[in-house]
C-alpha cells in the first residue's frame, strides 16, 4: 500500500513538474513574437501626425514642427515653422523627394542623404520616415533582460538582414514586457561603433496603442547635441487619399 | 499685348475677391524674411567699396478652397543703383487643382531645376545659379499641369516675358525609370528687347536625368541650341554628389560637375558671376568645372567652398562661405567671392576697354529673420 502511495505521490510531483514546464515554455515569448508585438504596437497601416523636433546643441537650441501623413510604404512630411514653412519631403521606398517652396520645385534627392539628420536633427530622414515592419529588415533575437525606469524589459539584438537597406547594421531594443514598446534602443554601424541612442521618456495610450510620445534621440558620436520629438497630435487608420503620396501632391 | 497689360490687374482682383470671400474663421499668415547686409566690393585696385542692404520678403498664406489655392509674395529691397527702395513681386497668383489638371495663373516661379548648380536646359536660363534664384525665375504665365501617374506629368507653359510683346511656350515631361528621374523639355523664347538690344526668338530641347550609383548621386543635362541655319549649339552637364562622415560624427558634403556650351550662351547660365566678358571668341566651347563642398561643423553652422575654374584659359571663382543659425529664427551669413584671372579671361576682372570693370572679390556679411 505504502509502494502504491510513494508511487503515486511521485507520479503527481513528475505531473506537477511536467506541467510547469509546459507553462513555462508557453510564457516564454520567442524574439520574433516579441518583436512582432511591437510592430503590431508600433506600426500601423495609416497615420497622420503632428509633432515638434527640438535639436539642442550646448546651450543652443531650435525648434522645428512638422506635419506627416504615412502609410506601409510611403512617408510625406510637411515642415510647419517658419524658417521652413512649405518644405515637403516625400519618401517612397527607397526614394525621396524634395519640395522647395521658393521655387515650388520638386528635386529627387540623392539615396545617401536618406541617412542624414533631418533638418539639421539627430533623427535621419529614414528614421522619421521608415515605414517598414523592424520584422521585414532585422531578424532579432533574445539577448537578456533589464528593467528601465522600473519596467522589466526584454533586451532584444537585431542585425540586418541580407540585401536590405537599412540606416543602421544593428539595433539593441529594451522591449517592454508588459506594453511592448521600445523603451530604449541603441543603433550600431556595421564597424561595432554606436551611433545613436534613443529613449522614449513619455508614453501615452491612444487609440488603444501605447506610443512614445517624447523620446530624444542622442548622435553618440557628438558631445552634447541630441534632439527631442514630441508627438502633439496623432491619429491612427484614417483614410489617405490614394494622390497623397504623389509628386503632383508635392506642388 | 492686350492680355499682358491686364494679366496681372485680373489676377489681384481675383484674390482681392478671394480674400473677401474667406470665412473670417479661415486662418491667414503672414511670413516671410527680413535680411540686412554689408556688402563690400574690392576692385582690381585694391580699393573697398561698402554698401548696406536691406530686403524684406513677404508671403502671405491663405487657405486652400475649394482646390483653388491664391499666392501672394511681394520682395521689398533698396536699390543701390537708384539710391531708393524698389519691389519685385514673385507670386501673385491662382492655382486650381482639377482632378486631372492643376492650372496656375499669373507671377509665378518657374524653374525646371534638377538639382544640378547650374541648368543648361532650364525655362529660363540663369534662373537657379549655385543654388541661388535670381530675378528671370519669377514670370507672368499660364502654366498647365497634367499629372499622368504618381511620378510622370506633362507640364505647358504659355509665359509674358517683360522684354518682349510675344508669348514664351514651354512644354515638359517627367518621368522615373528605374529610380531616374528623366525629364525632356523643350522652351521657345520669343524676341526680346533689353533696352534697345534685339535678341532674336531662339528655341532648345533639354534632356536631364537624376538617380543613384551606389553611394553616389549622379545627374546629368543635355541640350541642344536651334541656331537659324539649320545648325544648333549642344550643351551638355554631367555631375554628382556624395556625402562621407567623420568618425566624430561630422559630414561633408561633395558635389561635382562638369559644364561644356557654346560661349555665346554661357552668359545666361552663369547670371550674375558672369560680368561680361563674353565679347570675342563668341562661338567657343567653354568647359566649366563646378566644385563645392560642404561641411558641418555642429547641427547649426557649416562652412563652403566653392569653385568654378574655366578650363579654357585657367581664370576661376572661388566662394568660401559661413553660415550659422542663431536661434530659431535668426541666421547669420558670410558669404565672400574671389575672381581670379588674366585679362580678357572668363573670370578675371582685368578687361579689354568698354567692358564693364569686374571686381577682384566680394564680401557679404549679414543676418536673416525668418518670421
Amino acid at each position: 500500500m505504502q509502494k502504491i502511495k510513494r508511487l503515486l505521490l511521485v507520479g503527481i510531483v513528475i505531473s506537477i513538474l511536467f506541467l510547469s514546464l509546459i507553462i513555462t515554455v508557453a510564457a516564454e515569448m520567442t524574439a520574433e513574437e516579441i518583436i512582432n508585438k511591437r510592430d503590431n504596437n508600433e506600426y500601423f497601416d495609416t497615420a497622420q501626425m503632428e509633432a515638434e523636433m527640438i535639436i539642442v546643441s550646448g546651450s543652443r537650441k531650435i525648434i522645428k514642427t512638422m506635419v506627416t501623413l504615412t502609410d506601409k510604404k510611403n512617408s510625406l512630411v510637411e515642415f510647419t515653422n517658419p524658417q521652413d514653412r512649405e518644405t515637403k519631403f516625400l519618401k517612397r521606398e527607397d526614394d525621396l523627394w524634395m519640395f522647395f517652396p521658393d521655387a515650388e520645385e520638386i528635386i529627387k534627392i540623392s539615396g545617401h542623404m536618406l541617412n542624414q539628420g533631418m533638418m539639421g536633427s539627430d533623427f535621419s530622414y529614414q528614421d522619421v520616415m521608415e515605414a517598414d515592419k523592424l520584422t521585414d529588415l532585422y531578424d532579432f533575437e533574445i539577448i537578456g533582460e533589464e528593467e528601465i525606469d522600473g519596467r522589466p524589459c526584454y533586451i532584444l539584438e537585431g542585425i540586418a538582414r541580407e540585401g536590405v537597406k537599412v540606416s543602421y547594421y544593428r539595433r539593441v531594443s529594451w522591449v517592454d514586457k508588459e506594453r511592448f514598446i521600445g523603451l530604449k534602443e541603441e543603433l550600431y554601424a556595421q564597424s561595432g561603433r554606436i551611433l545613436k541612442e534613443t529613449k522614449a521618456n513619455v508614453i501615452e495610450e491612444i487609440e488603444g496603442r501605447w506610443v512614445p510620445t517624447n523620446s530624444v534621440m542622442e548622435n553618440k558620436l557628438r558631445k552634447d547635441t541630441y534632439t527631442e520629438f514630441t508627438i502633439t497630435q496623432i491619429k491612427f487608420n484614417l483614410e489617405i487619399p490614394e494622390e497623397t503620396f504623389t509628386l503632383q501632391n508635392l506642388r | 499685348m492686350i492680355t499682358k497689360k491686364y494679366f496681372n490687374i485680373i489676377i489681384l482682383s481675383i484674390i482681392i475677391f478671394l480674400l473677401v470671400s474667406i470665412p473670417i474663421s479661415a486662418k491667414v499668415d503672414i511670413g516671410g524674411e527680413l535680411a540686412a547686409s554689408l556688402i563690400s566690393i574690392i576692385d582690381d585696385q585694391g580699393n573697398i567699396t561698402v554698401y548696406p542692404q536691406q530686403s524684406l520678403d513677404l508671403e502671405l498664406f491663405l487657405p486652400t478652397l475649394n482646390n483653388t489655392q491664391a499666392k501672394f509674395e511681394i520682395y521689398l529691397f533698396n536699390n543701390t543703383m537708384s539710391g531708393g527702395f524698389d519691389y519685385l513681386i514673385k507670386k501673385l497668383y491662382l492655382k486650381h487643382k482639377f482632378d486631372k489638371l492643376h492650372l496656375t495663373l499669373g507671377r509665378q516661379p518657374i524653374s525646371w531645376s534638377f538639382g544640378s548648380m547650374l541648368n543648361p536646359v532650364d525655362f529660363t536660363l540663369g534662373a537657379m545659379v549655385m543654388d541661388e534664384e535670381t530675378g528671370a525665375k519669377y514670370q507672368d504665365a499660364i502654366e498647365a499641369y497634367i499629372p499622368l501617374n504618381w511620378n510622370s506629368s506633362v507640364l505647358l507653359v504659355a509665359a509674358f516675358p517683360e522684354a518682349s510683346q510675344y508669348t514664351k511656350w514651354g512644354l515638359r515631361g517627367r518621368t522615373m525609370i528605374e529610380g531616374y528621374d528623366l525629364t525632356l523639355n523643350y522652351v521657345r523664347e520669343p524676341e526680346m528687347d533689353f533696352m534697345g538690344t534685339i535678341i532674336p526668338a531662339s528655341q532648345r530641347v533639354g534632356f536631364t536625368a537624376k538617380g543613384d550609383l551606389g553611394p553616389i548621386g549622379i545627374y546629368g543635362a543635355l541640350g541642344y541650341y536651334f541656331k537659324d541655319n539649320n545648325d544648333g549649339d549642344l550643351a551638355y552637364l554631367i555631375g554628382g554628389d556624395y556625402s562621407y562622415f567623420f568618425e566624430a560624427g561630422n559630414k561633408i558634403y561633395f558635389q561635382l560637375e562638369y559644364l561644356s556650351m557654346k560661349k555665346e550662351n554661357l552668359s545666361s547660365i552663369l547670371g550674375p558671376f558672369f560680368a561680361g566678358n563674353a565679347t570675342n571668341n563668341l562661338n567657343e566651347n567653354i568647359g566649366l568645372i563646378l566644385g563645392t563642398a560642404n561641411y558641418e561643423i555642429d547641427e547649426f553652422s557649416q562652412i563652403n567652398l566653392m569653385a568654378i575654374p574655366s578650363i579654357n584659359d585657367g581664370s576661376i571663382i572661388v566662394i568660401p562661405g559661413y553660415r550659422n543659425q542663431l536661434n530659431n529664427n535668426l541666421s547669420f551669413n558670410l558669404g565672400t567671392a574671389i575672381y581670379f584671372g588674366k585679362e580678357d579671361t572668363l573670370f578675371g576682372s582685368d578687361v579689354s576697354e568698354g567692358v564693364q570693370q569686374k571686381p577682384k572679390g566680394m564680401i557679404t556679411i549679414g543676418l536673416t529673420y525668418s518670421f
